[in-house]
């Protein structure tokens, strides 16, 4: 069967996963409601969106929605259970998706770290040119002239002592 | 010294002395893309790839690579750093007969710039002379770095290069660069602190040798009854 996802939302009562949905075949928009059974507010995301994405049931259908557009879809659920506000919620997942720039990552646990790396990794992913690509080129060679008419990248304080 | 012979190494570092193998180190925080970097130069397919062998005690990966400089097949081992990054401090072992240094930042993350000058300090307690080179990682995400300047690399005199592990903008540049240097340090100079060392190291030899008949001459005065 093929079907193009085009959004992917989340209903918080009763619980369930919302996918729209286009059937190649009649090129006509479909809702499919999966509900989410067995979440509490002490429940795994990462968990519970592998589980449905698992799903014998829903699989073929959430082909295309990414792990982590689900498991952020039951953040929201579980922020709700837990009587935390929209922006509340929005903001915990800001800062478990993104890199706090001025974090000491040397600082943290082995487990802190990786889940900094995957974040970082899914950047990586993005640009990167892998080597069965087609356009791979293996030396890429850019100057970036280093002269004296550059700006500073502020990282440098007035004090040459510093280093 | 004394640390480094309380703790062998598991690798066998005497072969870092033939003329035709060198260790490069690569140096700097945590997740700032040293293997990233490693495995995007690894990439070219010319040799055989072994894998990466994984020397968990001294938490380091040490990775294999052949090259040709002026026309001779040049060994190279590179260093990585396995976790122990985050004390911000080597082992000793791990700057032992190394002949080049890469040291390398997130153009995203400050701390991991301010974090080089304790790296260059380590470096230079060890290896006071070897070439280092800085690089300025993950230029992909933000361009605009590139029109920037670093006064770090300035103000040691080192060269600077942006680079991009993903996609791969100046990786094999500065692979290459990075080993030319430590040839040409190899074949041109001495490492000024190894001679001293070894300078000491024969002092030493010499002055035990001279002191043993000496101690001898005083114990046998001590079993000597007093007069």
């Amino acid at each position: 069967m093929t079907c193009t996802a085009k959004k992917c939302g989340i209903r918080l009562q009763p619980p369930a996963i919302i996918l729209i949905y286009e059937n190649e075949m009649k090129g006509k928009s479909r809702q499919r409601i999966m509900p989410v059974r067995n979440f509490s507010k002490f429940s795994d995301c990462n968990r519970a969106a592998e589980q449905l994405k698992n799903n014998p049931r829903h699989k073929s259908y959430l082909e295309q929605v990414s792990l982590r557009q689900l498991e952020k879809l039951f953040c929201f659920l579980r922020g709700n259970l837990r009587g935390q506000s929209l922006a509340e919620t929005m903001e915990q997942i800001q800062r478990e998706t993104t890199i706090d720039p001025e974090e000491d990552l040397n600082k943290l646990d082995d487990k802190e770290l990786a889940k900094r790396k995957s974040i970082m990794d899914e950047l990586f992913e993005k640009n990167q040119k892998k080597k069965d690509d087609p356009n791979f080129v293996y030396d890429i060679e850019v100057e970036f002239p280093q002269d004296e008419q550059l700006l500073s990248c502020g990282w440098d304080t007035e004090s040459a002592d510093e280093f | 010294m004394a640390r480094d012979k309380a703790n062998p190494c598991e690798v066998d570092q005497e072969k870092y002395d033939a003329d035709d193998n060198v260790k490069i180190i690569c140096l700097g925080d945590s997740a700032v893309g040293k293997s990233k970097l490693m495995e995007r130069f690894l990439m070219d397919g010319l040799y055989p790839s072994s894998q990466p062998q994984q020397l968990s005690t001294y938490a380091l990966t040490l990775y294999k690579h052949t090259a040709t400089v002026d026309g001779k097949t040049i060994l190279v081992d590179f260093w990585d750093t396995a976790g122990q990054e985050r004390f911000q401090s080597m082992h000793a072992s791990y700057y032992h007969k190394a002949h080049a240094c890469i040291m390398v930042f997130d153009v995203q993350r400050k701390v991991t710039y301010k974090n080089l000058g304790t790296w260059y300090a380590e470096l230079r307690e060890f290896r006071p002379e070897i070439p280092c080179v800085v690089v300025a990682n993950k230029i992909d995400a933000d361009i605009k770095v590139t029109q920037k300047s670093f006064n770090f690399a300035r103000k040691f005199s080192l060269p600077l290069y942006f680079v991009s592990a993903a996609d791969g903008t100046n990786v094999v540049k500065l692979f290459n660069d990075a080993i030319r240097l430590a040839v040409s340090y190899k074949q041109n100079s001495q490492d000024f602190m190894d001679e001293v060392l070894q300078e000491l190291e024969n002092i030493d030899l010499e002055q035990k040798e001279e002191e043993l008949p000496d101690q001898e001459q005083c114990g046998s005065t001590k079993s000597l009854p007093p007069s």
